[in-house]
């Protein structure tokens, strides 16, 4: 007995020393000064003219493009993630018509580039409908009667265009997250007595809604990203407004390091609020 | 007495192939069925068929005199509603091999589930019921678990104190120890002991001789969708009439 205790004593006071990685220390090194070669030539050839970019940075014009390009963006997911939960619905529903309205319209959608989606909603909606009107019943004249442009402003027609394209990413997503959900715990609260409905609100949704957080993040970050592309439609979200600046006086560099600087504030705000979700809702 | 289940020769086909052919059995209020036979016999099935999880292709089931899933008219069984038959499963239990308790709930939520989101039963109220349900299983302590935190026996005693939670006036067990090793199957087949002492109603799927032997009542011998033996357990153990229940019960006392 004492002969075993010694024995582990003597083996737990010998220092434990872990191999060194060379290999990895050494490609750091090289990654390391390649980056500071890029910085380097860059600040030599003053590409960026630094009170130029400040002075821009929080400029009245791109700041208004920053919230414009966050309000459309984060409206356009909400709106994509409801798109998407009725389409990934109709798709798992076995409804022969159902599943064919929504996988064929997941496969428009995301088989065709967002900046066609834009223009086309743009264009061709006023074309399609020239008046929308509004009948109540029982009403001599209509409640609402005016020209489809009036209605289809830049922003409709960019939130509409993003919310259908997400829409269908959206709806693959949720669809995953629904199938992820097996089938026993269905049938387990189907035996409770559980209808469809609650099957899907209790067991379903917060299962899935769980694993759905990190892609539906993944989303917000590229759709926060494509509102530049409303700039197609005229809407004054922050690339074209930087733009725009830059097409006068040519700071080109600087106009895009302050809009990139934007995009990258929103990037972190959507993963902060991806990990607090996550960390909200920890995974069981 | 009327029958707690009524098994009326019912037929279920899955595409071509004959799942269950002309099954009968009445199953006694506070009696205990152990349903035996080889695997693919059909077993599940029977047990999926009374609470309607799977649909029969002819035949009748009854559970306390009402005829499950169908509504009776001059021309034909009608099939309810999705609301209809969740208030007919509301009174039929049943626990699975595979546990399938609820993973984003701890225990004592997963007992509370049927009372709450079926039943629309207080909070308060439906948390005494659980967790005197969770005692009487052994889980006094373990209300705040995660199913993710429990040992497989420890998740099955939930499983079946979540079904006991709706009172219900039968119990389906689909292989309540095959997923667990014989240590733990124990704890279960302890649990389930109780019950059919209590005079719960039990129809038991199971290759478990100890269940079939010590706990059911009676013994359903089945092959290839059919009934081919029923009667008194200790009879069906002692002096079996079949060949082939004979040959099932020595291939397994040879392990
Ligand atoms: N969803 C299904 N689709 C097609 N065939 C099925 C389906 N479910 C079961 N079957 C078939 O029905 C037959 C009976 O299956 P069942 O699960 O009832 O057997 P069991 O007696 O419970 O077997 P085990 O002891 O392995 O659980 C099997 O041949 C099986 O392959
Ligand atoms: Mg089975």
């Amino acid at each position: 007995m004492t002969m075993v205790t010694s024995h582990i004593a003597t083996a737990s006071e010998l220092p434990i020393i872990h191999r060194r990685r060379w290999g990895s220390w050494l490609l750091g090194a090289a990654a390391l000064l390649l980056v500071a070669t890029i910085v380097a030539a860059g600040i030599q050839a003053r590409i960026l003219d630094l009170p130029v970019f400040l002075d821009y940075l929080f400029s009245p014009l791109i700041l208004t493009g920053a919230l414009n390009a966050i309000v459309l963006g984060t409206l356009a997911l909400l709106i994509a993630t409801a798109i998407g939960f009725v389409a990934a619905l109709m798709r798992v529903s076995g409804n022969l018509i159902l599943v064919a309205l929504s996988s064929t319209y997941v496969y428009l959608f995301r088989g065709t580039p967002m900046l066609i989606q834009l223009i086309f909603w743009f264009n061709a909606v006023p074309i399609m409908f020239k008046t929308i009107t509004i009948w109540l019943p029982f009403m001599d004249a209509p409640l609402v009667s005016m020209p489809t442009t009036a209605v289809v402003t830049p922003f409709i027609a960019a939130l509409a265009g993003l919310s259908l394209a997400e829409g269908a990413y959206m709806s693959e997503i949720i669809r995953g997250g629904i199938l992820a959900v097996d089938q026993g715990q269905r049938a387990a609260a189907r035996a409770l007595g559980m209808t469809q409905k609650k099957v899907l609100q209790q067991v379903v949704i917060p299962q899935a809604g769980r694993i759905i957080i990190p892609a539906a993040g993944n989303q917000y970050i590229m759709l926060l990203k494509s509102t530049s592309l409303a700039s197609a439609v005229g809407y004054l979200e922050l690339l074209r407004i930087a733009t725009d600046i830059y097409s006068s006086n040519f700071r080109v560099v600087e106009l895009l390091a302050v809009a990139a600087i934007w995009y990258l504030v929103m990037t972190a705000f959507a993963t902060a609020l991806q990990t607090t979700l996550e960390k909200l809702f920890p995974q069981r | 007495m009327k029958a707690a289940v009524s098994v009326m020769d019912i037929s279920k086909a899955w595409g071509t192939y004959a799942a269950l052919t002309n099954v009968s059995f009445d199953v006694a209020p506070g009696e205990v069925v152990a349903l035996l036979g080889p695997s693919g016999a059909g077993k599940s099935t029977i047990l999926r068929c009374v609470n309607h999880l799977d649909t029969i292709t002819a035949g009748r089931i009854y559970v306390h005199g009402s005829l499950i899933g169908y509504s009776e008219r001059s021309d034909g069984l009608y099939e309810l509603s999705d609301v209809e038959i969740s208030r007919q499963r509301q009174s039929i239990g049943m626990v699975f091999q595979s546990f399938n308790l609820f993973r984003h709930l701890t225990a004592l939520q997963n007992v509370m589930s049927g009372p709450v989101h079926v039943l629309n039963m207080p909070k308060d109220k439906a948390r005494q019921i659980a967790l005197n349900l969770l005692e009487k299983v052994g889980l006094g302590q373990k209300g705040d678990s995660y199913p993710s935190q429990l040992s497989g026996g420890q998740q099955q005693r939930v499983a079946i104190a979540r079904a006991l939670a709706m009172s219900p006036k039968v119990m389906l067990l689909d292989e309540p120890t095959s997923a667990l090793d014989p240590e733990l199957a124990q704890e279960v087949v302890v649990t389930i002991k109780a019950l059919a002492e209590e005079g719960q109603t039990m129809l038991i799927a199971t290759h478990d001789m100890g269940i079939a032997r010590d706990v059911a009542d009676r013994v359903i011998f089945m092959e290839s969708g059919r009934i081919v033996e029923d009667g008194p357990s200790n009879e069906f153990f002692a002096s079996p009439r079949s060949d082939r229940a004979k040959q099932f019960l020595s291939r397994i006392s040879a392990h």
